[in-house]
């Protein structure tokens, strides 16, 4: 059948009040988006038989949580930033068929030294190590 | 014809050993004893349940009409009717947790009445999806915004009409 199945998360615009035609567009892209990503959690087929409903209900979770998160956010760069998240997640998690994202290591001397003054400077680095698909989540785990 | 005389002799066949088999076992059933007198009607087909606590049989029926001939019966889903649909779309907004079950009526708007957004109106389309068994293409997904246009929009797609 070739079904494939990715996850992605999709910034979503706010709903309701906008005129303006970008905000249209994307806010179909963003639905469209969200409905690819159930499509893709009904047909989904795990590596090991036994995880397929757990990675199932993973993906339909995951999609609720970082869509409601990022439900609010309004400028069109950071909507595009997560348009293309969205996007990345779906693509590499149908390829490598694992729904999961792939945390990355920290950047060489990315953490702050004992006297802490290199704080900025690491947590810019930080930043631009991270990978596309890896926007909406904090620095946590 | 030559092929209804073979299928009635192996018919025959099962008959008998099933009866052997079944009256060591219980004998008191009432199906055996049927099955147990095998009476071979001239080629006519005929109905025979078997059932045994031991051996596991399946059930064979078929419909015999004047004629003699076989009356297939596919297995199909019972035809949709207008209000068949409206209950399983009330059935599955019910069980869908952001609805209110006390305000849910069929011209309830999503947005308006039940104060949903469009992510919680694509899941509905989704859980709709499910429950009918085909896709719903994603331009009209988004403009079903009450129960009454989902009900609407599945009879058109199922040609039920009222």
């Amino acid at each position: 059948m070739g079904f494939k199945i990715t996850r992605a998360r999709i910034l979503w615009v706010i709903f309701c009040s906008f005129k303006d035609e970008m905000t249209a567009a994307t806010r179909n892209q963003v639905l469209s988006l969200y409905m690819r990503v159930f499509r893709i959690a009904r047909g989904w087929q795990s590596t090991l038989p036994q995880n397929t409903e757990g990675e199932r209900q993973y993906i339909v979770r995951e999609a609720q949580t970082l869509f409601r998160q990022n439900q609010q956010l309004t400028d069109t760069e950071s909507i595009k930033k997560c348009i293309d998240e969205c996007v990345a997640r779906i693509e590499i998690g149908l390829h490598y068929r694992n729904p999961y994202p792939r945390p990355i290591h920290l950047p060489i001397m990315g953490l702050a030294t004992q006297k802490g003054r290199k704080l900025k400077a690491q947590q810019r680095m930080r930043k631009q190590a991270n990978p596309v698909y890896l926007q909406s989540h904090d620095e946590d785990s | 014809t030559a092929r209804d005389g073979d299928r009635a002799r192996q018919r025959a066949l099962c008959v008998r050993q099933l009866a052997r088999s079944s009256a060591r076992f219980s004998s008191g059933n009432i199906a055996v004893r049927a099955a147990a007198a095998p009476v071979l009607s001239n080629l006519r087909p005929f109905s025979f349940v078997a059932s045994s606590q031991r051996t596991r049989w399946i059930e064979q029926t078929r419909i015999t009409s004047s004629v003699g001939v076989f009356c297939r019966q596919y297995s199909d889903l019972p035809p949709l009717t207008l209000e068949t649909i409206q209950q399983r779309v009330m059935y599955v907004l019910k069980l869908y947790d952001k609805i209110n079950p006390e305000k849910l009526a069929t011209s309830s708007h999503f947005m308006k009445d039940l104060g949903l957004d469009s992510l919680d109106q694509v899941e509905i389309i989704m859980a709709m999806e499910d429950e009918f068994g085909f896709e719903i293409p994603d331009g009209e997904a988004e403009k079903l915004m009450s129960p009454q246009e989902i009900v609407h929009y599945i009879a058109d797609k199922n040609d039920v009409y009222e």
